[in-house]
This record gives C-alpha cells, structure tokens and sequence, in this order.
C-alpha cells in the first residue's frame, strides 16, 4: 500500500488544507452520497479525517473508486466542503484507475473517439477477472436492471 | 424621558418594564399587528408573554404602535431623535432601544407536508390545535438546520433546548419513538438531567445529521450514517431545528440611526448593551442568537442602562451588596513541553454537563496556543458547546489545523498511559499522544459552588433571570459559567431587575425549639440556604443530675427565605411548621 502525502493532496485539488478541515463531522455528505445509493456504505468524512490523522486509504476504497463527482455531498454540506475534489486528487495519488478506463481513454488519445473493439480487447482480462462480471449487481443497476440485493436497514 | 423601544418582542417588554418604573414615556414601535414576537409563536409560550406584558399594557405612559415602520430619522442637536413614521406620525426619543429580535430559517429546499420545521411542530403538537394526527408513531428530529454553515457561521444557541421541549411536550401527549440526530448537544444548566431522563425514558440520540428526506404519502425515509454504515429509516414526521438569523429589517435602522453592524447581522456592541451611537441600545436578540431567559436580561439591562446612563456600571458594580460574584477558576492545561497533545472533552455525568460550554472554550483556547506553537493537536469530542460567537472561534480552531474527531454515541475512549484507543464495532483509530487532557480532571474545579442555571428549576425561572435569593442576585460565573462578554450584561441586567422587584407577603416556618433535635435535614433540604443550625444552650436531664450543654437547634435566616415549605416537608418529627 502506498503512503500518501496529505500535503500533496491538498495541494492537487487546487484548495487550501483549511477549505476542507472545516469540516463538522455531521455526515450529511454520507447520507446525500450517490455511492450509498448502491448498498454501499461509504463516508467521505472518514476519507477527510483519515486524511488529517495521516492515515492511509487503500486504492480500492469504495469512494474512491466509485465516486462519480456529481457534488450532492458539497450542496447538502453546511460549509460546501467539495469531495470529489479530493477523491480525484486520491485517485491521481493513488493511481486508482482501471485497465478498462485504462483503455478507454487510450483509445481516445489514439484515434480521437471510443474505439470498441479496441477497448474490449485491452480490457478483457479486467472484464473477465475482477471486474465487470466480479460487479455485476452493480452495473446492471446503472443499466437499469434492478436485480435483488441486500438492503441495510436500522 | 422618552424612550422609544423598537421591537414589541419579550425583550422589547422587558426593556419597556424597566423603563416604565422611572416615570419615563415608553413608545413601542411592532411591525406586525401584535406584540409577542417569535416568543409568542411557540404555543406552550405564548400564555407566558401574554401574563407578562398584561402587568404594563394599561400603563398610561405606554404606547404601543402596531404595524409602524419608520420612515425617517433625524438626530438632533442635543442627540435625541426626531422619528417619523410611515403613516406620517411624529416622534420624539431621548433615547432609543433596538429590540428587533430573531428571524428563523426557511428551509424551502427540504420543507415538505411530512418534513416540518419546529414552529409548523409546534403548531402539531399544540392542544389547543385538537388531537394529534393518527399516525404518530415515529418522529425524528434533526439539529442544525440553517446554522452552523458557510453562509451562517453562528450556533443560534437555542435549537438543542428548544428541540429538548418539544420532545418534553410530545411526550406529555402522546409516546412515539423520538430520535435526535445532532451535531453536538448544546444544552445549558440542567438542560443536561433533562436529556439524561429522556435518555432512560426511550429517546435515541444519535450524532449523525442528514439531509436526505424521502417524503411520501405515508411518511418519510431518511438515510443517516451512523455506526460505520449507512442506515434507512422511516419516519412519521421529520422535525428541522431550524436556526435563527439576525432579524433582516436590522440593516434599514441601522442605515437610520446610523449605527454600525458586524459581518453577521446583528449589531456592534461599544459597551455593554450599547451601539456605536450615543443613545442608542441593543437587547435580546438584537445582539447575537440568544434565548427568552437572556432576551430578558438583556431587556431589563437595555432599559436600565438607557434612562440611567452607561454611568450606573461603574457606580454599582463592587457596591451594591445584593450583587453576588464569584471570580472563575484558574485552567492551567498544558506546560507547553509536549510534542502531541490530546484533549477528551466527554464526560459521563450529567451533573458536569452545564460545564462543557465552559471547558469547551477553555480547551480550544489552549488547543490553539499550541498549535500556533506548532504542536499536534488533537480534540476527541463527545459534545463540543461553543455557542452563538464561540462557534466563529471552534471554526477559526478547524481551520488552523487542529483535528476534532467527533465521537459518536457507542464509541468508548480507553487511555492507557500515553495511547488512546478509540473503539467501536468495525472500526479502531489509536493515537500516541505525549499529554492527555481530559475534561472529568477539571470538573473538580468547578464543584460545590450555588450556580444559579443548575439550582433552578424550569418553572422557578420566569421572570427573574439572575435572582438567587431574597436580596441576592447572581452575575457572571456563578450565574451560568460561559463567555466574559456576557459578565456586563447580566450586571445591567440585575440591576434593572432589582428595580421591578418587590416585596411579597412571607409566612416565616417557625421550629419548636423544645422538640427539634438539630439534625439538619432542614437545612440540607433548603434550596436557599435560609437555615442555620445554631448551638445553645441547654439544660438537660439524662438519668441522673442535671446538665447544661450545648445542643444544636435549626434556625430560619428571616432575610432569604422564601417559604416555600422544603423544610417543613423533609422535617422528621415536625419540628418545623408554618402557622
């Protein structure tokens, strides 16, 4: 696992350190999380506190994986801390990137647009292995098949 | 003199009391059709500020003008104010009091039929309103709307207590489940026994907030993280404590009068209770976000301090022996000699919850001496109470680089020499830490003194914000332990008070001296301290010949008690009687 350098986080988000230490603790951004809407249960506070206690995060944490950017967490927050700002700074950080997104912006750096057959064949091990078949539930869903899954419930 | 009250609010009444004792002309200028303000819009306390106002609304130098807005000012020479209003009345003010009150929040963007906000609750709730809905089963509340944010940065310091009645007065009418979602529980005095018995009664607390309502026919679905996962759950009805902010009409006076405002709204204070302008005075919530008991210390303050003059401080304070203070103990928190410093502000007792607002400022501010000293900082927080303005300093203490970590309900603390060890299921966070401060090692400090906001019990508060006793008045520390700031106020405060006080018709208890064998259960009973347990002299006869010996015998001081019977109720052998 990587160390990761908090500064140079900060740093890549183009904010200052004190634009995110504001932070309450109230998770609201937790509740408001468009990841949560998978039966996820990811908090983006405990990634910003885990930041300033200098403590690591695995690359394959569920927010930093699957965070789309869609800042409901900075409209619902008091102090309108922005997220994705600094899971995209993990994600550089941490290398976070799949061999199929991998390919798919490869494809685009070569001829200028998405190249199918192109991208499936780089990414088929990925596909196969730990990827889209490991994750089915979850792009179904994006697809909008709903299969059955568990629900967390109080 | 004639005094023009701005605000028709309980501290706008409240100023105009004080004021009307001195044979001064008191004008109230309301801009809604009634007095009563937001007071008069909680229906439990509406009866209250209508008792209160009735003792001065027939006085003959009172005018109250509903519906006024003010047009123009203009300040004379001899800096009284000519003030005309709208509908083209003129008036004349030596000196004018700035009474305008709060506003509170429209949350627009979560209202719904079943999310309300706590004044629409209140309405709900109200037995005058008829019976309950039918499906009142499950209601959660949820702290800290419109507060504590980016573009409001004050704690409006009463969404918790008033939040903490609502589940008093729902529970006296019916028995849902309540749940409290908070970010930090900023009660005041005994408001903590309060929370501690609907702790045991069923009430969940749970620090977690959320803004994701689901509103159906049928109720709503909240999604809240709590526990290390993200939870669902139904409500019948949501509740919004929703914050209050400075009351918008303040700008317009302040372009009128000519007094200056802070970046917040609410108006610069000079001097205790006053503005920038001579002759112009602020009360209640005018000031900063307070609530009804300070609203009406600041009132009788404001009116005190507007026909008297700024002079009456200096003259009273040391010499008035009815004024009781006592100087706030010394905090030494750290040396300095550490590299990483760790403060637990959390505490099991109830009875030490009246001073988290206290030790909570006290922490930040050695918290931030050592981290400008460029030490490691970190503050483990159950409950952080930093209200109204001491919400600016926790924010500045964020920014600065200290780490709060915001302990939920079943989170347990274990320190071993200098680790810490935050638990709960699934999740583990130790920290090596060179000095550990701990609240409960301070508590100590702060014990066996009479502060005024524990002893007193709800329906005893009233109207008599500092009164401790008979001739005793409590201000500052020992009145509610929090910010100097407030020390001044509730100096004028007291002083404005004893000038509405009067003598009310007392029944002493008298003690049967032959039969009372002195063992003090009286006096250890006396919420006032009205009973002293004198030795005298007495002749005895115990098998043999007679002895003179001193025996010990209650005795009520005449001067502060109060009659109110404790002593007569707890005695053993009905020594103490009333005739």
């Amino acid at each position: 696992m990587k160390n990761i350098d908090q500064s140079r986080i900060f740093d890549l988000t183009d904010y200052k350190r004190q634009d995110f230490s504001v932070c309450l603790g109230c998770k609201i951004c937790a509740s408001v999380c468009t990841v949560n809407d998978l039966s996820e249960s990811t908090n983006p506070q405990e990634i910003l506190q885990k930041l300033f206690l200098g403590k690591n995060i695995p690359s394959d944490d569920h927010l930093v994986r699957y965070c789309t950017g869609c800042y409901r967490c900075t409209g619902a927050c008091p102090w309108n801390i922005r997220i994705p700002e600094v899971i995209r700074a993990l994600r550089e950080e941490l290398a976070t990137r799949s061999p199929f997104e991998k390919a798919f912006k490869d494809s685009v750096s070569i001829w200028g647009r998405v190249y199918e057959p192109y991208v499936i064949i780089m990414a088929i091990p990925f596909l196969l292995k730990g990827g889209y078949i490991k994750h089915m539930t979850r792009w179904t869903e994006y697809m909008g098949i709903h299969l059955p899954h568990k629900v967390k419930r109080a | 003199m004639n005094v023009l009250i701005i605000g028709g609010g309980i501290s706008g009444i409240s100023a105009a009391k004080v004021a009307l004792k001195g044979n001064h002309t008191v004008t109230i200028l309301e801009s809604s059709a009634e007095p009563g303000g937001l007071m008069a819009r909680i229906a439990n306390c509406r009866v209250g500020f209508k008792t209160f106002f009735d003792e001065i609304r027939d006085n003959e130098r009172l005018t109250l003008i509903s519906d006024a807005k003010i047009a123009k000012v203009d300040k004379k020479e001899d800096k009284t104010f000519a003030v005309t209003l709208e509908d083209g009345r003129a008036l004349a003010a030596d000196k004018v009091i700035i009474a305008t009150g709060l506003t509170p929040y429209d949350p627009v963007e979560y209202k719904g039929k079943r999310v309300l906000t706590s004044l629409e609750y209140d309405a709900v709730i109200d037995q005058r309103q008829g019976e309950l809905p039918a499906d009142f089963n499950n209601i959660g509340f949820f702290l800290c709307v419109g507060s504590r944010s980016k573009d409001y940065p004050l704690c409006s310091s009463v969404c918790c207590s008033y939040t903490l009645r609502e589940v008093k007065w729902t529970l006296q009418r019916a028995k849902p489940e309540i749940t409290v979602f908070y970010n930090d529980l900023r009660f005041f005095g005994q408001e903590f026994y309060m929370e501690k018995a609907f702790r045991d009664a069923g009430v969940k607390f749970v620090r977690a907030n959320s803004r994701y309502f689901e509103e159906d026919e049928k109720g709503v679905t909240v999604r809240y993280f709590a526990g290390g996962q993200l939870k669902e759950e139904r409500f019948n009805y949501v509740v919004l404590a929703i914050g209050l902010r400075p009351n918008p009409q303040l700008a317009e006076l302040s372009n009128l009068f000519g007094f200056s405002m802070n970046e917040y709204g609410f108006v610069n204070e000079n001097a205790p209770l006053q503005t920038d302008v001579e002759g112009v005075y602020a009360s209640g919530g005018a000031l900063e976000p307070m609530n009804i008991k300070d609203s009406i210390l600041t009132g009788f303050g404001a009116g005190l301090v507007a026909v008297k003059g700024p002079e009456i401080l200096a003259k009273a304070e040391g010499h008035d022996e009815r004024l009781y203070r006592e100087d706030e103990p010394e905090f030494v928190l750290s040396d300095g000699n550490t590299t990483t410093c760790l403060f637990y502000l959390g505490t099991e007792n109830p009875g030490n919850g009246m001073f988290y607002e206290f030790v909570s400022s006290k922490f930040i501010e050695a918290a931030r001496d050592l981290r400008k000293a460029g030490k490691a900082v970190y503050v483990l927080t159950r409950n952080m109470v930093t209200p109204s303005y001491g919400e600016i300093t926790y924010e500045e203490a964020r920014r600065e680089g200290i780490v709060f970590i915001h302990l939920e309900e079943d989170e347990t603390v274990a320190f071993d020499g200098d680790r810490v060890r935050i638990a709960r299921e699934g999740r583990e966070l130790i920290f090596n830490a060179d000095k550990v401060i701990r609240f409960d090692d301070y508590a100590k400090l702060l014990k066996d003194r009479e502060y005024l906001s524990l002893y007193r019990s709800e329906p005893q508060l009233r109207w008599s914000p500092t009164k401790w006793g008979r001739k005793r008045y409590h201000v500052g520390f020992i009145r509610h332990p929090r910010d100097k700031r407030w020390e001044k106020r509730e100096f004028l405060g007291a002083l404005g008070e004893m000038i509405l006080d009067h003598e009310e018709d007392r029944i002493l208890p008298e003690v049967n001296e032959e039969r009372c064998s002195g063992c003090g259960s009286c006096k250890d009973s006396c919420p006032h301290n009205a009973i002293e347990i004198i030795f005298e002299e007495k002749t005895i006869s115990v098998f043999g010949p007679n002895n003179s010996t001193k025996v010990p015998i209650a005795h009520v001081k005449d001067d502060t008690c109060v009659s109110c019977g404790l002593c007569a109720s707890v005695c053993p052998s009905d020594v103490i009687s009333f005739p």
